[in-house]
């Protein structure tokens, strides 16, 4: 099947084009609003990380990004055209969140099934090394555990060799033995080139894995950017210190938000820790002083306000667009 | 489109509950019905008339598990996962339905093999390869019949609406009880069933006789019935997924 023909079409391919572009797109499912007026760009080559709890909007934005589900309102283009048209064109490849593997065949069987739909797979060896299957490819699919099931449903979304590659909660459920593995084998996808959007509440993954975060919640964005600069933007990075006396003048520190003292010590909420703390030692006080760095699932409860902490949702978006722009 | 009727193929072959049910029970039935004489009439005729009819009857089991097969794939993901790579929605229409009607030869063939090599079933070449083909041309009403019910139903009641079809019809259609002996007003009924139509047209080959027009036609009715059938549950599954 795959033909020099074919085999040069991802060469000729205008890279400016994002891979994925969503424009206000909705979708309601009787009542509710799952998805409400979502806008999302992602160039070729980025590897996103869409994160957001459980019911905030993922599933229904990747089931209208493959096409499966066609949004109320708004436009949805992938590589410059329908998500169908990059399907058939072989340019798009999924891993839904379960479901997908059939009874009474091998993995080596499935994945050269799958790979021999596309005009231009990889070698099935290559598949199954990438996914780490190769010592499971006589095994049946349906005699598998969960972990090394959810690899070769990879397998599956990625033996066509697209230009992106969709993943919907691609880890859930799996061990810490088993994610890594299975982030193994994206790393050395991703190091072609390829371009990645993979869903998650597991915010380490995210930070770990991605170049950009896009958090949702409620169907929308509340943040997009660098796992670093979500973590400014909700202003968690914490620098704690021992204090005597006057303390007031803490709150006047660069990038400092917050100040609250906790017995003899200072703790001192800042977007810009190295500020913060070169301030501290021109000043002359630092005194045991600790840095905690902004925990992510802190960013993630204050950004999607689901939690007691500062900045509205609203704020932080906005904050966030300024720093990727920056 | 290769590719997919022969992974689907594969799997066929590998499952064992098919060949026991599917391939091997039509046998142990036409073998239980002729060699311990339950059938009246003369050995001979009933062999051939039983031969016919349980053939039709594995036909039928098969181009119907086929459909729930499907059913099975809808609930495990695999109708979406398919329409995420480039094959077209209709090449795997189609694919099923081809699959559909290879998965039928061994049920139907099993049992003109156990008819010649058993009891001795004599035909003239011209004969078998008449019935052959009608029996095995004729599953396609039943096999888009078992493809809809796939498409429209879940998993479970897929499972059970095509074993109630492929049984009703074929007890209707006088494959386990010969229609003759019905009462009339069944008879009646009998008459305008698929089954009926599928296997009338085989038995009167084998008893020297051309198929009935009214068979042929009442059977390519069906044909258009059960297609459209599983045309719109393929797009209702669609619209679905």
């Amino acid at each position: 099947m795959p033909t020099g023909r074919w085999a040069v079409i991802p060469t000729v391919v205008d890279m400016s084009v994002n891979a994925v572009s969503l424009e206000e797109v909705t979708k309601s499912f009787g009542a509710v609003r799952a998805v409400d007026g979502l806008s999302l760009d992602i160039p070729q080559g980025q590897t996103l990380a869409l994160l957001g709890p459980n019911g905030a909007g993922k599933s229904t934005t990747i089931g209208m990004l493959l096409g499966l589900t066609v949004p109320d309102a708004g436009r949805v283009r992938v590589f410059g055209g329908a998500p169908s048209a990059a399907v058939r064109a072989g340019r798009m490849g999924a891993m839904p969140q379960e479901g997908g593997l059939i009874s009474r065949v091998t993995v080596r069987e499935l994945v050269a099934f799958v790979a021999g739909a596309y005009a231009a797979p990889l070698p099935v060896a290559d598949v199954l090394a990438t996914a780490r299957l190769t010592d499971l490819a006589g095994r049946r699919v349906d005699k598998l555990s969960g972990g090394q099931a959810q690899r070769v449903r990879f397998a599956l979304a990625l033996a066509g060799d697209p230009d992106l590659i969709v993943l919907d909660e691609p880890t859930a459920a799996l061990d810490v033995e088993a994610r890594r593995e299975f982030w193994d084998g994206m790393r050395r996808y991703a190091a072609r080139g390829k371009t990645i959007l993979f869903s998650t509440h597991y915010l380490e993954e995210a930070d770990e894995h991605a170049d950009r975060i896009v958090v949702i919640d409620r169907g929308r964005v509340v943040a997009d950017g660098t796992s670093r600069e979500i973590k400014r933007v909700a202003a968690l990075t914490t620098v704690s210190l021992s204090v005597d006396g006057e303390t007031s003048w803490l709150g006047r520190l660069p990038g400092v938000s917050m100040v609250e003292i906790r017995g003899r010590r200072a703790h001192l909420r800042t977007t810009d820790s190295d500020a913060t703390v070169m301030a501290l030692a021109e000043a002359r006080a630092v005194r045991d002083l600790e840095v905690s760095p902004a925990d992510l699932e802190d960013a993630f409860v204050a950004l999607t306000g689901r939690g007691a902490a500062s900045p509205s949702p609203t704020t932080a978006a906005r904050g966030a667009e300024e720093e990727s722009a920056a | 489109m290769l590719g997919y009727v022969r992974l689907e193929l594969v799997r066929v072959l590998r499952d064992v509950t098919f060949l026991i049910f599917g391939v091997a029970m039509p046998v142990v039935m036409y073998l239980i019905f002729t060699t311990l004489g339950l059938a009246p009439g003369d050995e001979r005729q009933v062999a051939l008339f039983v031969m016919v009819s349980m053939a039709a009857y594995g036909g039928i089991g098969a181009a119907f598990n086929n459909g729930t097969g499907l059913g099975e794939d809808k609930a495990l993901g695999w109708v979406r996962q398919l329409r995420l790579t480039p094959l077209a929605p209709a090449t795997v229409v189609a694919g099923k339905t081809i699959t559909g009607m290879v998965v039928v030869v061994p049920a139907i063939a099993a049992v003109l093999v156990a008819g010649t090599l058993v009891n001795h079933v004599a035909l003239s070449p011209g004969q078998w390869a008449s019935i052959i083909a009608l029996l095995w041309a004729g599953t396609i009403p039943f096999t888009l019949f078992g493809l809809g019910n796939g498409y429209r139903l879940t998993s479970q009641s897929a499972g059970i609406a095509n074993f109630a079809a492929s049984m009703g019809l074929a007890v209707v259609g006088g494959l386990w009880i010969p229609a003759d002996r019905f009462p009339r007003w069944l008879k009646a009924i009998s008459e305008w069933t698929p089954t009926h139509g599928y296997a009338d047209m085989s038995w009167r080959v084998a008893f020297g006789q051309a198929p009935s027009p009214r068979s042929v036609l009442v059977l390519l009715g069906w044909l258009a019935v059960f297609g459209a059938y599983a045309l719109y549950g393929y797009r209702r599954a669609g619209r679905a997924a």
